[in-house]
Protein backbone atom coordinates (compact mmCIF):
# COMPACT_ATOMS: atom_id res chain seq x y z
CA UNK A 1 0.00 0.00 0.00
CA UNK A 2 2.86 2.25 1.31
CA UNK A 3 5.11 1.67 -2.49
CA UNK A 4 1.60 2.31 -4.41
CA UNK A 5 1.23 5.86 -2.98
CA UNK A 6 4.63 6.23 -3.33
CA UNK A 7 5.11 5.12 -6.80
CA UNK A 8 1.56 7.11 -7.77
CA UNK A 9 3.54 10.50 -5.83
CA UNK A 10 6.53 9.76 -7.99
CA UNK A 11 4.36 9.51 -11.30
CA UNK A 12 2.79 12.62 -10.82
CA UNK A 13 6.11 14.55 -9.79
CA UNK A 14 7.25 13.17 -13.20
CA UNK A 15 4.16 13.84 -14.95
CA UNK A 16 4.49 17.50 -13.78
CA UNK A 17 7.90 17.68 -14.63
CA UNK A 18 6.85 17.08 -18.61
CA UNK A 19 4.12 18.82 -18.63
CA UNK A 20 5.91 22.03 -17.86
CA UNK A 21 8.97 21.40 -19.88
CA UNK A 22 7.81 19.86 -22.95
CA UNK A 23 5.14 22.40 -24.18
CA UNK A 24 7.73 25.39 -22.92
CA UNK A 25 10.15 23.77 -25.88
CA UNK A 26 7.20 23.22 -27.92
CA UNK A 27 6.13 26.71 -27.73
CA UNK A 28 9.81 28.24 -28.11
CA UNK A 29 10.48 25.79 -31.36
CA UNK A 30 6.84 27.20 -33.22
CA UNK A 31 7.64 30.26 -32.33
CA UNK A 32 11.22 30.16 -33.99
CA UNK A 33 9.37 28.71 -36.45
CA UNK A 34 6.75 31.11 -37.13
CA UNK A 35 9.50 34.01 -36.92
CA UNK A 36 10.96 32.78 -39.58
CA UNK A 37 8.09 32.15 -41.63
CA UNK A 38 7.17 35.89 -40.72
CA UNK A 39 10.71 37.16 -41.90
CA UNK A 40 10.62 35.23 -45.17
CA UNK A 41 6.94 36.86 -45.69
CA UNK A 42 8.26 40.01 -45.15
CA UNK A 43 11.30 40.21 -47.47
CA UNK A 44 9.17 38.78 -50.01
CA UNK A 45 5.59 38.67 -49.93
CA UNK A 46 5.12 37.31 -53.54
CA UNK A 47 7.82 35.07 -53.73
CA UNK A 48 6.48 33.35 -50.08
CA UNK A 49 2.87 32.80 -51.87
CA UNK A 50 3.93 31.42 -54.85
CA UNK A 51 6.15 28.54 -52.94
CA UNK A 52 2.86 28.27 -50.71
CA UNK A 53 0.88 27.33 -53.85
CA UNK A 54 3.72 25.07 -54.33
CA UNK A 55 3.16 22.92 -51.38
CA UNK A 56 -0.67 23.50 -51.85
CA UNK A 57 -0.25 20.71 -55.18
CA UNK A 58 2.30 18.72 -53.74
CA UNK A 59 0.43 18.80 -50.01
CA UNK A 60 -2.39 17.57 -52.58
CA UNK A 61 -0.75 14.80 -54.25
CA UNK A 62 0.45 13.66 -51.31
CA UNK A 63 -3.27 13.48 -49.68
CA UNK A 64 -4.01 11.06 -52.28
CA UNK A 65 -1.64 8.32 -51.74
CA UNK A 66 -1.65 9.06 -47.47
CA UNK A 67 -5.74 7.91 -47.21
CA UNK A 68 -4.57 5.02 -48.88
CA UNK A 69 -2.51 4.31 -45.80
CA UNK A 70 -5.16 5.46 -43.80
CA UNK A 71 -8.13 3.64 -44.76
CA UNK A 72 -6.03 0.36 -45.07
CA UNK A 73 -4.71 0.92 -41.66
CA UNK A 74 -8.11 2.05 -40.29
CA UNK A 75 -9.37 -1.27 -41.62
CA UNK A 76 -6.71 -4.05 -40.90
CA UNK A 77 -4.24 -2.46 -38.55
CA UNK A 78 -1.98 -2.65 -41.23
CA UNK A 79 0.42 -0.38 -42.80
CA UNK A 80 0.62 -1.59 -46.59
CA UNK A 81 4.27 -1.09 -47.03
CA UNK A 82 3.29 -1.93 -50.85
CA UNK A 83 1.03 1.28 -51.21
CA UNK A 84 3.55 2.95 -52.59
CA UNK A 85 4.65 0.97 -55.32
CA UNK A 86 0.94 0.20 -55.71
CA UNK A 87 0.95 4.39 -56.86
CA UNK A 88 4.20 4.15 -58.66
CA UNK A 89 2.40 1.35 -60.76
CA UNK A 90 -0.33 4.02 -61.21
CA UNK A 91 2.45 6.66 -62.38
CA UNK A 92 3.87 4.18 -65.16
CA UNK A 93 0.12 2.78 -66.18
CA UNK A 94 -0.37 6.73 -66.51
CA UNK A 95 2.32 7.32 -68.10
CA UNK A 96 1.73 4.28 -70.98
CA UNK A 97 -1.55 5.51 -71.20
CA UNK A 98 -1.04 9.14 -72.30
CA UNK A 99 1.54 8.49 -74.45
CA UNK A 100 1.51 5.03 -76.22
CA UNK A 101 -2.57 4.83 -76.17
CA UNK A 102 -3.49 8.61 -76.51
CA UNK A 103 -0.05 9.39 -78.15
CA UNK A 104 -0.09 13.19 -76.18
CA UNK A 105 2.37 14.93 -77.31
CA UNK A 106 3.20 19.16 -75.96
CA UNK A 107 0.95 20.64 -78.23
CA UNK A 108 -2.25 18.95 -78.19
CA UNK A 109 -5.86 20.28 -78.67
CA UNK A 110 -7.39 21.01 -75.14
CA UNK A 111 -10.32 18.29 -75.70
CA UNK A 112 -7.82 16.09 -76.77
CA UNK A 113 -5.75 16.57 -73.37
CA UNK A 114 -9.36 16.21 -71.26
CA UNK A 115 -10.11 13.39 -72.88
CA UNK A 116 -6.73 11.68 -72.33
CA UNK A 117 -6.77 13.24 -68.67
CA UNK A 118 -9.91 11.37 -67.79
CA UNK A 119 -9.36 8.47 -69.68
CA UNK A 120 -5.85 7.82 -68.24
CA UNK A 121 -7.38 8.36 -65.05
CA UNK A 122 -10.07 6.12 -64.96
CA UNK A 123 -7.64 3.20 -66.65
CA UNK A 124 -5.10 4.05 -63.55
CA UNK A 125 -8.00 4.15 -60.86
CA UNK A 126 -9.28 0.76 -62.12
CA UNK A 127 -5.95 -1.18 -62.48
CA UNK A 128 -4.63 0.06 -58.94
CA UNK A 129 -7.43 -0.71 -57.44
CA UNK A 130 -7.66 -4.42 -58.97
CA UNK A 131 -4.08 -4.88 -57.85
CA UNK A 132 -4.46 -3.48 -54.59
CA UNK A 133 -7.25 -5.78 -53.81
CA UNK A 134 -5.51 -8.93 -55.22
CA UNK A 135 -2.26 -7.99 -52.60
CA UNK A 136 -4.44 -8.23 -49.77
CA UNK A 137 -6.06 -11.08 -51.46
CA UNK A 138 -2.83 -13.08 -51.87
CA UNK A 139 -0.64 -11.30 -49.36
CA UNK A 140 -2.80 -10.70 -46.44
CA UNK A 141 -5.99 -12.18 -46.38
CA UNK A 142 -4.23 -15.46 -45.69
CA UNK A 143 -2.72 -13.84 -42.85
CA UNK A 144 -5.35 -12.52 -40.98
CA UNK A 145 -4.89 -14.61 -37.69
CA UNK A 146 -1.50 -14.83 -37.74
CA UNK A 147 1.07 -12.34 -35.41
CA UNK A 148 0.72 -8.91 -36.89
CA UNK A 149 4.26 -8.36 -37.93
CA UNK A 150 3.47 -11.22 -40.18
CA UNK A 151 1.49 -9.27 -42.58
CA UNK A 152 3.85 -6.73 -42.13
CA UNK A 153 6.63 -8.86 -43.50
CA UNK A 154 4.45 -9.39 -46.47
CA UNK A 155 3.79 -6.60 -47.49
CA UNK A 156 7.32 -5.14 -47.32
CA UNK A 157 7.77 -8.05 -49.67
CA UNK A 158 5.09 -7.30 -52.08
CA UNK A 159 7.03 -3.73 -52.08
CA UNK A 160 9.42 -5.56 -53.67
CA UNK A 161 8.08 -7.36 -56.06
CA UNK A 162 5.96 -4.54 -57.58
CA UNK A 163 9.60 -2.57 -57.73
CA UNK A 164 11.28 -5.51 -59.69
CA UNK A 165 8.01 -5.50 -62.11
CA UNK A 166 8.53 -1.88 -62.72
CA UNK A 167 11.82 -2.83 -63.86
CA UNK A 168 11.43 -5.51 -66.02
CA UNK A 169 8.22 -3.57 -67.56
CA UNK A 170 10.05 -0.17 -67.85
CA UNK A 171 13.56 -0.98 -66.80
CA UNK A 172 15.37 1.24 -64.28
CA UNK A 173 15.81 4.67 -65.62
CA UNK A 174 13.03 6.97 -65.60
CA UNK A 175 9.93 7.36 -68.00
CA UNK A 176 9.65 10.84 -68.67
CA UNK A 177 6.28 12.47 -69.78
CA UNK A 178 7.30 15.70 -71.87
CA UNK A 179 4.96 18.45 -70.17
CA UNK A 180 1.44 18.41 -71.29
CA UNK A 181 -0.34 20.74 -68.96
CA UNK A 182 -0.67 24.17 -69.49
CA UNK A 183 2.12 25.92 -67.93
CA UNK A 184 0.38 29.67 -67.90
CA UNK A 185 -0.91 31.30 -65.44
CA UNK A 186 -4.66 31.66 -64.34
CA UNK A 187 -3.96 34.89 -62.66
CA UNK A 188 -1.03 36.71 -61.66
CA UNK A 189 -2.05 39.72 -59.11
CA UNK A 190 0.80 41.83 -57.63
CA UNK A 191 3.53 40.08 -58.04
CA UNK A 192 1.55 36.16 -57.26
CA UNK A 193 1.61 33.81 -59.92
CA UNK A 194 -0.86 30.88 -59.66
CA UNK A 195 -0.37 28.68 -62.83
CA UNK A 196 -2.64 26.28 -64.84
CA UNK A 197 -0.93 22.92 -64.33
CA UNK A 198 -0.94 23.66 -60.30
CA UNK A 199 -5.03 24.31 -60.57
CA UNK A 200 -5.57 21.02 -62.45
CA UNK A 201 -3.29 19.11 -60.08
CA UNK A 202 -6.00 20.80 -57.16
CA UNK A 203 -9.08 20.35 -60.17
CA UNK A 204 -8.25 16.15 -59.72
CA UNK A 205 -7.63 15.65 -56.11
CA UNK A 206 -10.36 18.22 -55.10
CA UNK A 207 -13.33 16.19 -56.15
CA UNK A 208 -12.01 12.44 -55.65
CA UNK A 209 -11.56 13.46 -51.72
CA UNK A 210 -14.59 14.90 -51.65
CA UNK A 211 -16.13 12.17 -53.20
CA UNK A 212 -14.14 9.90 -50.79
CA UNK A 213 -15.32 11.74 -47.60
CA UNK A 214 -18.56 11.38 -48.78
CA UNK A 215 -18.63 8.04 -49.70
CA UNK A 216 -17.32 6.79 -46.20
CA UNK A 217 -20.27 9.19 -44.35
CA UNK A 218 -23.34 8.61 -46.55
CA UNK A 219 -23.52 5.21 -48.40
CA UNK A 220 -23.68 1.73 -47.02
CA UNK A 221 -21.04 0.83 -48.47
CA UNK A 222 -18.84 3.32 -46.21
CA UNK A 223 -20.78 2.60 -43.09
CA UNK A 224 -20.04 -1.01 -43.32
CA UNK A 225 -16.29 0.16 -43.74
CA UNK A 226 -16.65 2.17 -40.57
CA UNK A 227 -18.23 -0.86 -38.58
CA UNK A 228 -15.55 -3.21 -40.10
CA UNK A 229 -13.05 -0.74 -39.24
CA UNK A 230 -14.40 -0.22 -35.41
CA UNK A 231 -15.15 -3.84 -34.40
CA UNK A 232 -14.85 -6.40 -36.98
CA UNK A 233 -16.68 -9.80 -35.66
CA UNK A 234 -19.49 -7.26 -34.45
CA UNK A 235 -19.25 -6.10 -38.31
CA UNK A 236 -19.82 -9.86 -39.06
CA UNK A 237 -22.88 -10.20 -36.41
CA UNK A 238 -24.74 -7.13 -38.21
CA UNK A 239 -24.80 -9.64 -41.40
CA UNK A 240 -22.04 -7.39 -42.73
CA UNK A 241 -19.74 -8.93 -45.32
CA UNK A 242 -16.84 -8.53 -43.54
CA UNK A 243 -13.96 -9.98 -46.40
CA UNK A 244 -15.90 -8.25 -49.25
CA UNK A 245 -15.30 -4.94 -47.06
CA UNK A 246 -12.03 -5.11 -46.75
CA UNK A 247 -11.32 -6.13 -50.69
CA UNK A 248 -13.50 -3.03 -51.06
CA UNK A 249 -11.32 -0.79 -49.26
CA UNK A 250 -8.15 -1.87 -50.92
CA UNK A 251 -10.07 -1.11 -54.27
CA UNK A 252 -10.33 2.33 -53.27
CA UNK A 253 -7.37 3.00 -51.89
CA UNK A 254 -5.73 1.37 -54.92
CA UNK A 255 -8.04 3.93 -56.71
CA UNK A 256 -6.50 6.86 -54.89
CA UNK A 257 -3.36 5.82 -55.22
CA UNK A 258 -3.90 5.56 -58.92
CA UNK A 259 -4.97 8.93 -59.33
CA UNK A 260 -2.01 10.02 -57.47
CA UNK A 261 0.05 8.57 -59.62
CA UNK A 262 -1.28 9.63 -62.56
CA UNK A 263 -1.31 13.35 -61.00
CA UNK A 264 2.71 12.49 -60.86
CA UNK A 265 3.44 11.61 -64.01
CA UNK A 266 1.10 14.88 -65.21
CA UNK A 267 2.91 17.02 -62.68
CA UNK A 268 6.31 15.93 -62.12
CA UNK A 269 7.38 14.54 -65.58
CA UNK A 270 9.37 11.29 -64.91
CA UNK A 271 8.56 8.28 -62.75
CA UNK A 272 10.81 5.32 -62.27
CA UNK A 273 11.03 2.08 -60.16
CA UNK A 274 11.63 3.45 -56.85
CA UNK A 275 9.65 7.18 -56.87
CA UNK A 276 6.69 5.10 -54.89
CA UNK A 277 8.95 4.00 -52.02
CA UNK A 278 9.85 8.00 -51.62
CA UNK A 279 6.33 9.26 -51.63
CA UNK A 280 5.46 6.86 -50.05
CA UNK A 281 7.58 7.29 -46.67
CA UNK A 282 6.21 11.04 -47.09
CA UNK A 283 2.60 10.02 -47.43
CA UNK A 284 2.69 7.82 -44.79
CA UNK A 285 4.43 10.18 -42.45
CA UNK A 286 1.52 12.40 -43.48
CA UNK A 287 -0.94 9.82 -42.30
CA UNK A 288 1.09 9.37 -39.28
CA UNK A 289 0.74 13.02 -38.56
CA UNK A 290 -3.10 13.38 -38.95
CA UNK A 291 -3.56 10.85 -36.71
CA UNK A 292 -3.52 7.23 -38.94
CA UNK A 293 -6.95 5.98 -39.71
CA UNK A 294 -8.50 9.66 -39.64
CA UNK A 295 -9.63 10.18 -43.13
CA UNK A 296 -9.01 14.36 -42.78
CA UNK A 297 -6.36 13.78 -40.61
CA UNK A 298 -4.56 12.47 -43.98
CA UNK A 299 -5.53 15.11 -45.42
CA UNK A 300 -4.15 17.84 -42.88
CA UNK A 301 -0.64 15.76 -42.86
CA UNK A 302 -0.33 15.78 -46.00
CA UNK A 303 -0.78 19.88 -46.77
CA UNK A 304 1.19 20.31 -43.66
CA UNK A 305 4.36 18.25 -45.71
CA UNK A 306 3.26 19.50 -48.68
CA UNK A 307 3.73 23.00 -47.23
CA UNK A 308 7.29 22.13 -45.03
CA UNK A 309 8.70 20.77 -47.72
CA UNK A 310 8.19 23.58 -50.02
CA UNK A 311 8.82 26.17 -47.54
CA UNK A 312 12.00 24.35 -46.95
CA UNK A 313 13.24 23.92 -50.39
CA UNK A 314 12.21 27.22 -51.35
CA UNK A 315 12.70 29.80 -49.06
CA UNK A 316 15.77 31.79 -49.42
CA UNK A 317 16.87 33.27 -46.07
CA UNK A 318 17.65 30.82 -44.13
CA UNK A 319 16.06 27.44 -45.36
CA UNK A 320 17.56 24.16 -44.59
CA UNK A 321 17.13 23.29 -48.10
CA UNK A 322 16.35 20.79 -50.27
CA UNK A 323 19.27 18.05 -49.00
CA UNK A 324 16.91 18.34 -45.45
CA UNK A 325 14.15 17.89 -46.28
CA UNK A 326 13.76 14.08 -45.57
CA UNK A 327 15.38 14.34 -42.46
CA UNK A 328 13.26 17.20 -41.47
CA UNK A 329 10.15 14.88 -42.49
CA UNK A 330 11.26 12.14 -40.24
CA UNK A 331 12.01 13.89 -37.55
CA UNK A 332 8.51 14.98 -37.70
CA UNK A 333 7.27 11.52 -37.90
CA UNK A 334 10.03 10.07 -34.47
CA UNK A 335 8.89 13.32 -33.08
CA UNK A 336 4.70 12.58 -33.62
CA UNK A 337 5.32 9.11 -32.54
CA UNK A 338 6.91 9.83 -29.49
CA UNK A 339 4.71 12.70 -28.41
CA UNK A 340 1.48 12.05 -29.98
CA UNK A 341 0.99 8.78 -31.48
CA UNK A 342 -2.39 9.51 -31.96
CA UNK A 343 -2.00 12.34 -34.70
CA UNK A 344 -2.81 15.72 -34.58
CA UNK A 345 -6.63 14.59 -35.54
CA UNK A 346 -6.72 11.28 -33.94
CA UNK A 347 -8.76 10.13 -30.77
CA UNK A 348 -6.91 8.79 -27.86
CA UNK A 349 -9.37 6.21 -27.02
CA UNK A 350 -9.16 3.18 -24.26
CA UNK A 351 -9.92 0.82 -27.06
CA UNK A 352 -8.44 -2.43 -27.22
CA UNK A 353 -8.00 -2.44 -23.65
CA UNK B 1 -50.23 -32.68 -24.83
CA UNK B 2 -50.48 -30.76 -27.62
CA UNK B 3 -47.88 -30.83 -30.61
CA UNK B 4 -44.49 -29.47 -29.65
CA UNK B 5 -43.87 -26.12 -31.40
CA UNK B 6 -42.02 -26.62 -34.89
CA UNK B 7 -38.13 -26.85 -34.18
CA UNK B 8 -36.11 -23.88 -34.98
CA UNK B 9 -32.47 -23.85 -34.31
CA UNK B 10 -31.18 -27.76 -33.93
CA UNK B 11 -27.38 -28.30 -33.30
CA UNK B 12 -26.03 -32.15 -33.16
CA UNK B 13 -22.59 -33.29 -31.77
CA UNK B 14 -20.85 -30.35 -32.44
CA UNK B 15 -17.06 -29.93 -31.68
CA UNK B 16 -15.49 -26.84 -32.12
CA UNK B 17 -11.85 -25.92 -31.47
CA UNK B 18 -9.76 -22.67 -30.54
CA UNK B 19 -6.65 -23.64 -32.89
CA UNK B 20 -5.67 -26.65 -31.25
CA UNK B 21 -7.96 -26.35 -28.14
CA UNK B 22 -10.79 -28.32 -28.05
CA UNK B 23 -13.95 -25.90 -26.59
CA UNK B 24 -17.24 -28.20 -27.79
CA UNK B 25 -16.93 -31.69 -27.49
CA UNK B 26 -19.97 -32.89 -28.70
CA UNK B 27 -22.74 -29.98 -28.06
CA UNK B 28 -26.33 -31.19 -28.63
CA UNK B 29 -28.94 -28.02 -28.19
CA UNK B 30 -32.19 -27.47 -29.89
CA UNK B 31 -34.44 -24.12 -29.69
CA UNK B 32 -38.52 -24.84 -30.78
CA UNK B 33 -40.60 -22.07 -32.11
CA UNK B 34 -40.90 -19.27 -29.29
CA UNK B 35 -39.22 -20.72 -26.65
CA UNK B 36 -36.73 -18.85 -24.34
CA UNK B 37 -33.98 -21.41 -24.10
CA UNK B 38 -31.05 -20.30 -21.58
CA UNK B 39 -27.40 -21.79 -21.60
CA UNK B 40 -25.94 -21.93 -18.12
CA UNK B 41 -22.30 -22.62 -16.79
CA UNK B 42 -19.09 -21.80 -15.31
CA UNK B 43 -16.64 -19.78 -16.80
CA UNK B 44 -15.34 -21.49 -19.82
CA UNK B 45 -17.86 -24.29 -20.02
CA UNK B 46 -18.09 -23.23 -23.83
CA UNK B 47 -21.52 -21.51 -23.70
CA UNK B 48 -19.62 -18.17 -25.71
CA UNK B 49 -18.30 -20.69 -28.03
CA UNK B 50 -21.60 -22.40 -29.16
CA UNK B 51 -22.84 -18.74 -29.95
CA UNK B 52 -19.53 -18.43 -32.24
CA UNK B 53 -20.39 -21.61 -33.68
CA UNK B 54 -24.12 -20.85 -34.25
CA UNK B 55 -22.97 -17.41 -35.62
CA UNK B 56 -20.57 -18.18 -37.81
CA UNK B 57 -17.78 -16.94 -36.59
CA UNK B 58 -16.02 -19.89 -35.38
CA UNK B 59 -16.96 -23.04 -37.83
CA UNK B 60 -17.42 -25.97 -35.89
CA UNK B 61 -15.15 -29.06 -37.27
CA UNK B 62 -17.81 -31.85 -36.58
CA UNK B 63 -21.35 -32.33 -36.27
CA UNK B 64 -24.13 -30.14 -37.83
CA UNK B 65 -26.15 -26.80 -37.18
CA UNK B 66 -29.61 -26.47 -38.83
CA UNK B 67 -32.12 -23.70 -38.57
CA UNK B 68 -35.57 -23.74 -39.95
CA UNK B 69 -34.82 -27.20 -41.30
CA UNK B 70 -31.61 -25.91 -43.44
CA UNK B 71 -27.94 -26.74 -43.03
CA UNK B 72 -26.05 -23.94 -42.26
CA UNK B 73 -22.77 -25.41 -40.39
CA UNK B 74 -20.30 -23.68 -42.45
CA UNK B 75 -22.44 -20.37 -43.56
CA UNK B 76 -20.32 -17.41 -43.53
CA UNK B 77 -21.48 -15.08 -40.46
CA UNK B 78 -23.39 -12.35 -42.59
CA UNK B 79 -25.54 -14.86 -44.30
CA UNK B 80 -26.40 -16.38 -41.03
CA UNK B 81 -27.76 -13.14 -40.24
CA UNK B 82 -29.85 -12.60 -43.04
CA UNK B 83 -31.51 -15.71 -42.38
CA UNK B 84 -32.90 -14.44 -38.91
CA UNK B 85 -30.27 -15.17 -36.68
CA UNK B 86 -29.16 -11.66 -34.68
CA UNK B 87 -27.13 -11.40 -31.31
CA UNK B 88 -26.55 -8.92 -28.84
CA UNK B 89 -22.15 -10.20 -28.13
CA UNK B 90 -20.90 -10.52 -24.81
CA UNK B 91 -19.26 -7.15 -23.50
CA UNK B 92 -21.48 -5.55 -26.05
CA UNK B 93 -19.03 -4.76 -29.11
CA UNK B 94 -21.17 -1.60 -30.23
CA UNK B 95 -19.42 0.86 -32.60
CA UNK B 96 -18.02 3.07 -30.32
CA UNK B 97 -17.27 5.80 -32.70
CA UNK B 98 -20.73 5.85 -34.45
CA UNK B 99 -23.60 7.25 -32.49
CA UNK B 100 -26.57 5.64 -30.86
CA UNK B 101 -28.82 5.98 -33.91
CA UNK B 102 -25.91 4.68 -36.63
CA UNK B 103 -25.22 1.98 -33.87
CA UNK B 104 -28.92 0.89 -34.28
CA UNK B 105 -28.93 1.18 -37.70
CA UNK B 106 -25.79 -1.30 -38.48
CA UNK B 107 -27.80 -3.56 -36.76
CA UNK B 108 -30.64 -3.40 -39.24
CA UNK B 109 -28.19 -3.42 -42.04
CA UNK B 110 -29.26 -6.08 -43.72
CA UNK B 111 -33.00 -5.01 -44.35
CA UNK B 112 -33.66 -2.36 -47.08
CA UNK B 113 -37.25 -1.98 -46.02
CA UNK B 114 -36.60 1.84 -44.99
CA UNK B 115 -40.28 2.84 -43.46
CA UNK B 116 -40.41 -0.44 -41.29
CA UNK B 117 -36.48 0.17 -40.06
CA UNK B 118 -37.66 3.68 -38.88
CA UNK B 119 -40.82 2.08 -36.77
CA UNK B 120 -38.22 -0.46 -35.26
CA UNK B 121 -36.09 2.24 -34.33
CA UNK B 122 -39.23 3.97 -32.42
CA UNK B 123 -40.13 0.56 -31.07
CA UNK B 124 -36.53 0.38 -29.18
CA UNK B 125 -36.51 3.78 -28.29
CA UNK B 126 -39.95 3.12 -26.44
CA UNK B 127 -38.45 -0.35 -24.93
CA UNK B 128 -35.36 1.82 -23.69
CA UNK B 129 -36.12 5.21 -23.24
CA UNK B 130 -32.78 6.19 -21.92
CA UNK B 131 -31.61 5.22 -25.91
CA UNK B 132 -33.83 7.93 -27.23
CA UNK B 133 -32.33 10.50 -24.73
CA UNK B 134 -28.86 9.56 -25.95
CA UNK B 135 -30.01 9.08 -29.74
CA UNK B 136 -26.51 11.17 -31.21
CA UNK B 137 -24.03 10.48 -28.42
CA UNK B 138 -21.37 8.17 -29.28
CA UNK B 139 -21.41 4.66 -28.10
CA UNK B 140 -17.93 4.27 -26.84
CA UNK B 141 -18.64 7.39 -24.63
CA UNK B 142 -22.06 5.68 -22.99
CA UNK B 143 -22.57 3.42 -19.87
CA UNK B 144 -21.99 0.03 -19.42
CA UNK B 145 -26.02 -0.59 -18.90
CA UNK B 146 -26.50 2.22 -21.48
CA UNK B 147 -24.61 0.43 -23.61
CA UNK B 148 -26.10 -2.93 -23.16
CA UNK B 149 -29.44 -1.39 -23.89
CA UNK B 150 -27.98 -0.52 -26.84
CA UNK B 151 -26.39 -3.69 -28.45
CA UNK B 152 -29.78 -5.60 -27.23
CA UNK B 153 -31.46 -3.11 -29.28
CA UNK B 154 -29.40 -3.28 -32.35
CA UNK B 155 -30.15 -6.76 -32.61
CA UNK B 156 -33.48 -6.28 -32.48
CA UNK B 157 -33.14 -3.68 -35.30
CA UNK B 158 -32.48 -6.87 -37.18
CA UNK B 159 -35.66 -8.10 -36.67
CA UNK B 160 -34.65 -11.63 -36.35
CA UNK B 161 -36.56 -14.73 -35.71
CA UNK B 162 -33.59 -16.09 -33.13
CA UNK B 163 -32.18 -13.52 -30.73
CA UNK B 164 -29.24 -14.66 -29.26
CA UNK B 165 -28.48 -12.44 -25.82
CA UNK B 166 -24.09 -13.47 -24.43
CA UNK B 167 -24.77 -12.39 -20.82
CA UNK B 168 -26.81 -9.43 -21.58
CA UNK B 169 -26.81 -8.63 -17.12
CA UNK B 170 -23.05 -8.63 -17.47
CA UNK B 171 -21.50 -5.88 -15.00
CA UNK B 172 -25.05 -4.52 -14.40
CA UNK B 173 -26.50 -2.39 -11.86
CA UNK B 174 -29.34 -4.60 -10.42
CA UNK B 175 -32.42 -2.02 -11.30
CA UNK B 176 -30.70 -2.57 -15.13
CA UNK B 177 -30.26 -6.27 -14.76
CA UNK B 178 -34.31 -6.17 -14.07
CA UNK B 179 -35.07 -3.84 -17.01
CA UNK B 180 -32.80 -5.92 -19.33
CA UNK B 181 -35.11 -9.24 -18.32
CA UNK B 182 -38.02 -7.57 -18.67
CA UNK B 183 -37.38 -7.09 -22.02
CA UNK B 184 -36.23 -10.20 -23.12
CA UNK B 185 -39.79 -11.23 -21.74
CA UNK B 186 -41.22 -8.32 -23.57
CA UNK B 187 -39.64 -9.26 -27.04
CA UNK B 188 -40.32 -13.00 -26.52
CA UNK B 189 -44.52 -12.26 -26.80
CA UNK B 190 -44.13 -10.30 -29.63
CA UNK B 191 -42.84 -13.47 -31.17
CA UNK B 192 -38.45 -13.76 -31.34
CA UNK B 193 -37.30 -17.10 -30.03
CA UNK B 194 -34.54 -16.26 -27.73
CA UNK B 195 -31.31 -18.44 -27.02
CA UNK B 196 -29.78 -16.65 -23.65
CA UNK B 197 -26.44 -17.29 -22.15
CA UNK B 198 -26.21 -16.03 -18.60
CA UNK B 199 -23.91 -16.44 -15.74
CA UNK B 200 -26.96 -14.99 -13.56
CA UNK B 201 -28.69 -18.52 -13.75
CA UNK B 202 -31.23 -17.27 -11.34
CA UNK B 203 -32.70 -15.27 -13.14
CA UNK B 204 -32.37 -17.09 -16.68
CA UNK B 205 -34.03 -19.92 -15.42
CA UNK B 206 -36.65 -17.45 -14.06
CA UNK B 207 -37.36 -16.32 -17.57
CA UNK B 208 -36.63 -19.56 -19.45
CA UNK B 209 -38.82 -22.32 -20.71
CA UNK B 210 -35.89 -24.70 -20.98
CA UNK B 211 -32.06 -24.45 -19.97
CA UNK B 212 -29.15 -26.37 -20.40
CA UNK B 213 -26.55 -26.77 -18.13
CA UNK B 214 -22.80 -26.90 -19.73
CA UNK B 215 -19.37 -28.44 -18.27
CA UNK B 216 -16.10 -28.34 -20.08
CA UNK B 217 -18.04 -28.50 -23.44
CA UNK B 218 -20.50 -30.97 -23.00
CA UNK B 219 -24.48 -30.45 -22.18
CA UNK B 220 -24.05 -32.01 -18.31
CA UNK B 221 -27.93 -31.40 -17.49
CA UNK B 222 -31.05 -30.54 -19.71
CA UNK B 223 -33.96 -30.10 -18.67
CA UNK B 224 -37.47 -27.74 -18.44
CA UNK B 225 -36.05 -24.17 -16.44
CA UNK B 226 -38.08 -24.91 -13.49
CA UNK B 227 -37.27 -28.68 -13.05
CA UNK B 228 -33.31 -26.71 -13.38
CA UNK B 229 -33.92 -24.57 -10.86
CA UNK B 230 -35.10 -27.25 -8.66
CA UNK B 231 -32.02 -29.16 -9.14
CA UNK B 232 -29.87 -30.09 -6.23
CA UNK B 233 -26.70 -30.00 -8.46
CA UNK B 234 -27.95 -26.95 -10.11
CA UNK B 235 -29.19 -25.14 -7.12
CA UNK B 236 -25.54 -25.76 -5.10
CA UNK B 237 -22.90 -25.10 -8.11
CA UNK B 238 -25.05 -22.15 -10.10
CA UNK B 239 -27.24 -20.56 -7.71
CA UNK B 240 -24.96 -20.15 -4.83
CA UNK B 241 -26.75 -22.11 -2.39
CA UNK B 242 -24.79 -24.33 0.40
Amino acid sequence: MATHAHTEVSLRRRRSYSSYVMPAVATLLVALLIAWLVVNFVKGPAYFVTIGFIGLTNGALYALVALGYTLVYGILELINFAHGDVFMLGGLFSATMLLSVFHLHAHASTLALVAAIVGSLLVAMAACGILNAAIERVAYRPLRGAPRVAPLITAIGMSFILEDVAIGWKGPGYTAVPSLLPTGPVFSVAGITYTWEKLIVVMITAPVLLLLVWFVKQTRQGKAMRATAQDRDAAAMMGIDVNRTISFTFILAGALAGTGGLVYALYFGQIRYDTGYQIGLIAFTAAVLGGIGNLPGAVLGALLIGFIQSFNEGLLWHAPGSDWTESIVFSILILILVFRPEGLLGERTPEGA
Amino acid sequence: MSAQPAMLLELKGVETYYGSIQALKGISIEVREGEIVTLIGANGAGKSTTLRSINGLNHPRKGTISFQGRDITHDAPHSIVKRGIAQSPEGRKLFPRMSVTENLEMGAFQRSDRGAIREDMERVFTLFPRLAERRTQKAGTMSGGEQQMCAIGRALMARPTLLMLDEPSMGLAPIFVERIFETIVEVNKQGTSILLVEQNALMALHVANRGYVLETGTVALADDAKALAQNPQVRKTYLGEI
